[in-house]
């Protein structure tokens, strides 16, 4: 029950607590003054519903589609996910677009919080239904579970907040840009995956198996799972499309940058 | 909004629309029913055919939520009680593959088991019969 629930935290908790670090050092770090207490305010009452509302569906949403309607439902926001993030990155230092920017944050706030809120509020609420009779160890270890796995996650998301930060001022400008580009691939790849598993996307032999190097069941490899979209065997389909997601956006970045270098633009 | 947007991003935006609404077709899968009872797996051992894509019906009996999950099958779906959902896995080359119940990892456990051809199919069944003292052997 303890590395359980702690596990569930890395699974489901945890890409809720990194999207509000990389979001935050995205709109702190500019002049975009977005992060206001209003505007967190709203967004925090709006993530709740959302994902009280999901969690309390989810079992009619399952049904739709032949059954296959949780796939279809999370797979669709993981891809709008990914395309807002990829616009997010495309969209960097650009003045001119601050409220497109703030709508697609605010998408992908709440898209991230829904999806694995509501895996979370109904993995959370199943554990402790079915937790035997409520023994005195098994509350004991659920509870010392959520308590580590708050305090891992918490952790974790100012490390990256202030790693990223002195990376984006003293290694690379676009450190965190990338880095929320790659979260983003993340997402996409868990939409692949569900929807192979329900046959709308072709399935392929995988083309390695890295289980022997770092598990994906372990922590590392679901910490790996959620930054980068880790993936012990993937498909050649898979691997195809996180090539593409990544490339085409830094392709279309560096395209314009060249462009602007050629038309004597400074940038 | 879109209008406002610059055309490099109008054009990364329609390419990944086009590539997205490609047509998806279901062919016809050999089907495995698995029952989950009493957080277990009936039957806890599945034999399907190597290299062919199968569909798996998980029908869950209980009365509480379960998740079947695998590592190994790179599968991960919620049954909600005395409901049923459908997932595919393969193709997949020979070998052994376990499952498990999320919510019950102790007890509901189970593998799948690759054959190559039906006859190997037949064999690692009977072998597997054998083994639970189910087959007896004239």
């Amino acid at each position: 029950m303890f590395i359980n629930t702690v596990l569930l935290f890395l699974q489901s908790a945890f890409p809720m607590f990194i999207i509000i670090s990389l979001l935050l050092l995205r709109f702190t770090a500019t002049s975009e003054s977005l992060v206001t207490n209003k505007n967190m305010a709203i967004m925090s009452v709006l993530a709740i519903l959302l994902v009280l509302l999901l969690s309390q569906y989810m079992e009619k949403i399952s049904q739709l589609f032949d059954d296959k309607g949780t796939e279809f439902v999370f797979s669709f926001g993981s891809i709008v996910i990914y395309f807002c993030s990829a616009f997010l990155f495309l969209l960097d230092k650009k003045d001119r677009f601050i409220h497109v920017k703030k709508y697609l944050a605010l998408a992908v706030f709440l898209l991230v919080f829904s999806i694995h809120g509501s895996h979370f509020i109904l993995y959370l609420t199943s554990y402790w239904t079915q937790s035997s009779t409520f023994e005195l160890s098994g509350f004991e270890s659920l509870f010392i579970g959520i308590i580590l796995g708050v305090g891992i996650c918490v952790s974790f998301a100012i490390l990256l907040y202030f790693l990223l930060r002195y990376s984006d001022t003293h290694v690379h400008i676009k450190t965190s840009c990338y880095f929320l580009l790659f979260f983003a691939i993340g997402q996409l790849m868990q939409s692949i995956v569900l929807l192979q598993q329900v046959d709308v996307l072709p399935l392929s032999y995988s083309v390695w198996n890295s289980t022997a190097f770092i598990a994906e069941n372990s922590e590392f490899g679901q910490l790996l799972r959620v930054l980068f979209g880790y993936e012990t065997t993937p498909s050649f389909m898979q691997l195809i499309i996180y090539l593409t997601a990544f490339i085409v956006p830094v392709f279309i970045s560096k395209t314009r940058y060249l462009v602007r270098l050629a038309y004597g633009e400074k940038s | 909004m879109i209008k406002s947007l610059p055309k490099y991003c109008k054009l990364f935006l329609l390419i990944n629309l086009l590539s997205l609404c490609s047509p998806s077709v279901e062919a016809k899968r050999p089907e495995y029913h698995l029952d989950i009872k009493n957080h277990l797996f009936y039957p806890a051992q599945i034999i399907i055919p190597a290299n062919k894509k199968v569909k798996l019906v998980i029908h869950n009996r209980d009365n509480s939520v379960e998740e079947f999950d695998s590592f190994d099958l790179n599968r991960e779906k919620v049954i909600f009680p005395k409901q049923k959902s459908i997932v595919f896995i393969g193709p997949l080359s020979v070998g052994e593959y376990s499952f498990f119940g999320e919510y019950h990892p102790n007890s509901a456990r189970g593998k799948v088991i690759v054959a190559e051809t039906k006859r190997k199919q037949a064999a690692s069944h009977d072998a597997l019969k054998l083994k639970q003292g189910s087959l007896h052997v004239h």
